[in-house]
């Protein structure tokens, strides 16, 4: 039976166990206590008796003392009494045991059909002895009966706790049994599946809550992985497709040695396309799966973003474009400096590529860097989409690159705790990308001047 | 030169000592990380060229090993693709260069002519860089084409130094990414050939020697006029 093992029923046992013992051990000091006060109460009752026969001896001498002994016998009192002749033989009453003579209390234990005694023995000063003696069973069965209150109540006690404890392991079962169920449906696959809450707030609602957040984690990346695939499927197809029908073009085509030439030249083109999609794509799963923040460290930001533009100044200008900076300096803060750099170059590329005639490159405190453009912009309903994979919009496809340059860029922001966010350029013309940071420096800027104060 | 090539893909080692043979170098080739130890540290090579997974002992620890016999040689480390952060890691080992598979073999044999080239030990510090009749001023930050003085903007006087301490090699436009721009990935723009175009129109005017020569399908190569080599 599952229910032997629950940890709610160990409890219960244990505690059952305990209480048992704890009424054995109280019902043993009650038996104890109880028998010792009886006892005491037995003698005085003793005491007292024998006291009003030394009386009746004082005032009418053995003989009187021996007729009051035969009277009590007759009238069959609660004690027994007896006169004893200095030889030891009755005299006068009754004793259902002989006992030598003894002078003061003692107990006779009992033989067969005659019970346990207890006996208070004098001598009188004419040489008799008078013992008078109580029977000691009924004070041993209300000590007895006294004593078994304790176990009793232990025993219905421990009862009571192993009771509850079944219906406790039960209960825990059943919700355990529904956290089991379901983790079993997300392990066979079904990861929309959660546990279910039961509203109490206690801890097993907070230890469901969170695992709960690990499902939502984990069915999250799993869609993203996901994605990922679909997009290298969908994507690296094309141009894999291509190149394969190139090659067996040229195989079933004349062998000639200039047309091979061009051929393995533009096979070699689409190889190496379709090997920078993958290094990007990898690139980005790289920076999402957050292993690059154990390589963080300070990245001088002002010169990095004035690195990319002095770079990029000339190309800009042989597209027939101006590239302006407006770069603040001191900035610098805790990050991935190669991924900065490939974030920044992808903005500028890409603005340089899609824009109008000017590019505007910004490095602001927070830090963010803006990279504006006076070109036709992308519609604000493309703009989510525009961040994703291999999103290329329509107008663009004729234009170099792999279609991951933003994505990069988002993946790039989210490993810095940022945000990508695409806007309308100034008067609502172009586009502002904004690549938000937050993950701040923590040691003084590089520049040695000291931070803006911003709290 | 003798190299040595540590490499464990049959194809690849295959291809690639073949194409150095052809250029001329003595090639020795081991396929796992154990023979490849024991070659690099019991030959004398000009250049290594391993793999970074090996069976046997990864190329990371051949590094480590022959570095801590003392043994200087220049080595290039090959690794898969997508593992560009594990460069730091290469160099950090002993590596002297790094490069990503798949590769063009014309990348290939430029770093393992420049990793032969480079004067062992670290650059000496140079105040003035020279070739032909160009001169480079380190310290007052002048360059000079004979009388006349090029007007350089910075990034065009870091490729031209870069360029001048590699004379009449043969320089990819990957290797001028990484070791110029310090890009260790491939920007979708031709930045590379629009800089040395702006250099080539500043270095070598109308009239005057080219001194600055692109190589088909590889990369450039700067030398003095009359004195090129390959």
């Amino acid at each position: 039976m599952r229910h032997l093992s629950s940890f709610a029923l160990r409890v219960a046992t244990a505690s059952a166990a305990v209480m048992l013992v704890l009424s054995l051990l109280s019902s043993g000091w009650v038996w104890w206590q109880a028998e010792t006060a009886l006892r005491r109460q037995l003698d005085i009752t003793i005491a007292a008796e024998a006291e009003g026969f030394v009386r009746e001896y004082e005032d009418f001498g053995l003989r009187g003392l021996a007729t009051a002994v035969e009277n009590y016998a007759r009238r069959r009192g609660p004690l027994f009494v007896a006169l004893l002749t200095p030889d030891g033989r009755i005299m006068a009453g009754r004793m259902p045991q002989a006992p030598p003579p003894l002078r003061g209390f003692a107990n006779l234990p009992g033989t067969g059909e005659r019970p346990s005694l207890r006996v208070l023995g004098g001598t009188l000063p004419s040489g008799a002895t008078l013992l008078v003696a109580a029977d000691l069973t009924p004070l041993n069965a209300d000590a007895t009966a006294l004593a078994w209150a304790a176990p009793i109540a232990g025993g219905a006690a421990a009862l009571l706790a192993l009771l509850l404890g079944f219906v406790g392991a039960a209960r825990m079962e059943r919700r355990l049994a529904s956290a089991t169920d379901a983790a079993r449906d997300v392990m066979g696959g079904d990861l929309t599946r959660r546990l279910p809450l039961s509203g109490r707030g206690d801890e097993f609602d907070r230890l469901t809550e969170t695992f709960n957040a690990l499902l939502g984690r984990i069915e999250a990346l799993m869609i993203a992985q996901r994605q990922v695939t679909d997009d290298i499927a969908h994507d690296l197809r094309s141009p894999l497709s291509r190149l394969r029908q190139l090659l067996e073009g040229a195989l079933a085509g004349p062998r000639e040695a200039e047309n091979d030439a061009e051929v393995l030249e533009r096979a070699l083109a689409e190889l190496d396309s379709v090997l920078a999609s993958f290094s990007a794509l990898l690139r980005i799963a790289r920076a999402e799966s957050g292993v690059l923040r154990e390589g963080f460290s300070l990245v001088d930001l002002s010169a990095l973003v004035e690195s990319c533009a002095e770079i990029y100044a000339p190309v800009a200008e042989e597209a027939g474009k101006t590239l302006k900076t407006e770069i603040a300096p001191g900035i610098a803060l805790q990050g991935d400096a190669a991924l900065l750099q490939q974030a920044a170059v992808n903005l500028i590329e890409n603005a340089v590529h899609h824009g109008g005639s000017q590019v505007v490159l910004r490095l602001c405190p927070g830090p963010v860097i803006e990279v504006e453009d006076d070109g036709p912009g992308i519609p604000a309903e493309e703009r989510a989409a525009a961040v994703r994979r291999f999103h290329r919009l329509d107008r663009s496809r004729s234009t170099p690159g792999t279609g991951l340059g933003l994505a990069l860029v988002a993946a790039a922001a989210r490993a810095h705790d940022g945000a990508l966010t695409l806007e309308d350029g100034a008067g609502g013309r172009g586009l502002r990308a904004r690549f938000a940071l937050t993950s701040d420096a923590s040691a003084p800027d590089v520049a040695g001047r000291g931070r803006p104060s911003r709290i | 030169m003798r190299l040595l090539l540590i490499e464990d893909d049959e194809t690849t080692a295959a291809y690639v000592a073949k194409g150095l043979r052809e250029e001329g170098h003595v090639v020795d080739h081991a396929n796992n990380g154990r023979d490849g130890m024991f070659l690099a540290m019991n030959e004398p090579f000009d250049v290594i060229v391993t793999d970074r997974m090996l069976p046997g002992p990864d190329g990371l620890s051949i590094i480590r090993a022959i570095r801590l016999a003392g043994i200087t040689t220049p080595v290039l480390m090959l690794t898969a693709l997508g593992e560009v952060e594990k460069r730091v890691e290469g160099l950090e080992a002993g590596a002297d260069d790094y490069l990503a598979k798949p590769f063009a073999f014309a990348e290939l044999r430029a770093r393992i002519r420049a990793l032969a080239r480079r004067p062992a030990g670290p650059p000496a510090e140079q105040s003035a860089l020279s070739l032909g009749e160009l001169r480079m001023d380190l310290l007052q930050r002048v360059a000079t084409r004979g009388a006349r003085k090029l007007d350089l903007l910075p990034t065009e006087w870091r490729l031209l130094e870069f360029l001048m301490r590699h004379p009449g090699e043969v320089i990819t436009r990957t290797m001028l990414l990484e070791k110029v721009w310090d890009f260790s990935f491939d920007p979708t723009t031709n930045v590379v050939d629009v800089h040395v175009s702006r250099l080539r129109k500043k270095l070598d005017l109308p009239g005057e020697a080219p001194m600055i020569r692109t190589v088909r399908g590889a990369g450039y190569a700067l030398s003095a006029p009359g004195n090129v080599e390959v």
